[in-house]
């Protein structure tokens, strides 16, 4: 159940206000002495704040600063509630929130602005600024929804070989290329052989996982890395290609000849109860990836052991 | 030397809405998508055989917000990347032509004919992305459709002034523009951040000279246009077949001995590619008896 903290007096329209959302199943709590309310959302994180503008102006612009950018909260939504005569007045950059409502607004509408605003936040909260894709706390969420699923799945894990390098040669806008373009792949590959069941997040850096049923797991990877090769070639210098490779100077200063980046995936089977926790699926991948770095260029390499299976 | 005519032709290029296509293949396309069945490689085999449609394609995965500036050059690694969702709702939003002349169907016939032809040049020589060259050939005279469907009081007036004074359309177009289809092409590709290596083919395919970077790209480009007006595959604005420079000829090796084996290839390449123009010249005339 998302919970809400209205911020505000204790009289109608909040009163009303608060009714209604607890209908549609939200928590509502509401605080009309703000420095209380602080500390109730210092501690014990709600998902939403909805706060009256006239309930305290000083104090109001505080806390949402201290929130939004001192606890780096920028994914908490935070709507405030003015009196609309008051807009033409209100300078936007003081206030670090995501909408507003006005006082006189109907119920039907505040549910919807709360409504919005909470999808907004799930779909910004965690995402990777350079590729859009979930971050963690999203890929952690699917693991474990898959782990405990009664069907068979795949999780892979894919990252860049020799991808230092080649920012150290070009320089790190292009290196973000490269990342964007294996980010926009494994979407378009995920989408195409498992539709809405499919899943990729971005864990950083040139780290990603997928997600997919486990019978087109194969075909996922072995597509991502033939295209991955041929689509790398964009971002090379002709000269460089030409070559057949990049030159940099290592830490000694000697001139080395570096192949330009590759994929590597690790694919690990998921089916019920073969693990119980996420972080026995970052293990086998762990154990799995130490194998794939050992080939040189693209390559993926599922864990076949099925004897745990039943 | 201030050129008001230049100035105000570039100024419509800058604000041009889109370019139209054929009818018939944003129905096909639109049929394709439709279809559970067809796979993303199928469309994109139809996207490559029209050259409004690729530009755009090659426009959107060139862009900031996808954020490959002057990276993709061929319409299989542009699906890759944007996905199918993104070229569905591109197809559905393609503009058509609203009246077709049947030399709009010629015009889009000759591209086809040099795409192919700088494709199996290309491979000849041995150069590292054949594809990637078709490409270029295929928007060679992209900017003949945009004086088609943006300068339509000057394309009427070129039009004109080839059938009056038996010149060719590029000098009317000198004339009447200041400026050729190679220089609008080249001019609107490079503002809508395309590669590089298509950028100058397409911009000096008349003068090879023009060329710094890919000179024989160019080249290929400018041979391929020749053998297809020789060969009257489709249909490029007037009758006329330029002589290719010297230059072009040598960076490309091009001589007798080897047409002799190229030109069976080529006809191969028309043969196939009869079976698609005639299934959309047919479609047409269906829907519009008058051309």
């Amino acid at each position: 159940m998302k919970k809400i903290l209205l911020l505000s007096a204790e009289v109608p329209p909040y009163t009303i206000w608060a009714e209604v959302l607890t209908q549609k199943g939200y928590r509502v709590e509401i605080f009309p002495e703000i420095q209380e309310a602080g500390e109730r959302v210092f501690f014990s994180l709600p998902d939403m704040i909805l706060v009256s503008e006239g309930l305290h102006p000083e104090l109001v612009k505080d806390l949402i600063f201290a929130l939004k950018c001192d606890l780096s909260l920028a994914s908490l939504p935070i709507l405030l509630i003015v009196d609309p005569e008051k807009l033409p007045r209100i300078d936007w950059h003081e206030y670090f929130v995501d909408d507003f409502i006005c006082e006189g607004a109907s119920s039907e509408e505040v549910i919807s602005r709360v409504k919005l605003a909470l999808l907004r936040a799930e779909r910004l909260a965690d995402n990777n600024p350079l590729t859009g894709l979930p971050g963690n706390t999203s890929i952690l969420r699917k693991i474990e929804e898959v782990i405990h699923d009664d069907g068979e799945w795949a999780v892979g894990y894919v990252d860049l070989d020799n991808f230092k390098p080649f920012n150290d040669a070009y320089g790190f806008s292009r290196g973000d290329e490269v990342i964007r373009m294996l980010a926009r792949l494994l979407v378009n590959t995920v989408e195409f052989y498992a539709g809405p069941k499919g899943f990729v997040g971005h864990i950083g850096g040139d780290d990603f996982v997928f997600i997919v049923p486990l019978d087109v797991a194969d075909k996922v990877a072995q597509e991502v890395i033939q295209k991955f090769d041929q689509l790398v070639l964009n971002f090379v210098d002709p000269e460089d290609r030409e070559r057949g490779c990049l030159l940099t100077t290592d830490r000694q200063g000697v001139l080395c000849r570096i192949p330009w980046p590759s994929v590597s995936i690790a694919i690990v089977p998921v089916w019920a109860g073969r693990f119980k926790h996420y972080g026995e699926v970052a293990a086998v991948a762990a154990q799995l990836k130490h194998y794939v770095k050992k080939v040189p260029g693209s390559t993926y390499l599922i864990d076949r052991r099925k004897e745990e299976r039943p | 030397m201030i050129d008001d005519k230049r100035r105000e032709v570039k100024k419509k290029l800058r604000t041009l809405k889109g370019l139209p296509t054929l009818p018939p293949i944003v129905a096909k396309l639109t049929r394709m998508i439709g279809d559970e069945t067809v796979s993303a490689p199928q469309i994109a085999a139809v996207i490559e055989r029209d050259q409004v449609l690729t530009s755009k394609v090659l426009r959107l995965v060139n862009s900031a917000f996808y954020g490959f500036p002057r990276r993709i050059s061929t319409v299989s690694n542009a699906i890759v990347l944007l996905g199918f969702n993104v070229i569905r709702t591109l197809v559905i939003t393609a503009s058509i032509f609203e009246m077709m002349q049947s030399r709009d169907v010629g015009l889009w016939e000759h591209s086809l004919g040099v795409a192919a032809v700088s494709g199996i040049l290309a491979r000849d020589l041995g150069l590292e992305n054949p594809e990637e060259v078709a490409t270029a050939g295929l928007l060679h005279d992209l900017g003949k459709v945009v004086e088609r469907a943006s300068l339509v009081e000057d394309y009427k007036k070129i039009q004109e002034k080839v059938r009056n004074e038996g010149v060719t359309w590029r000098e009317a177009e000198q004339e009447i523009l200041h400026m050729d289809h190679a220089e609008i092409g080249g001019y609107l590709l490079n503002r809508w951040n395309l590669p590089e290596r298509l950028v100058e083919p397409v911009a000096s395919h008349h003068e090879l000279k023009k060329a710094r970077r890919f000179k024989v790209e160019t080249a290929v480009v400018q041979l391929a246009d020749i053998l297809v007006r020789a060969r009257g595959f489709g249909y490029s604005g007037d009758p006329w077949v330029p002589e290719p420079e010297e230059k072009a000829l040598k960076l490309v090796g091009l001589d007798e001995k080897k047409l002799e084996v190229l030109l069976p290839q080529m006809e191969v390449k028309f043969y196939e590619l009869k079976f698609f123009t005639e299934e959309i010249r047919e479609a047409l005339l269906e829907k519009n008896p008058a051309t």
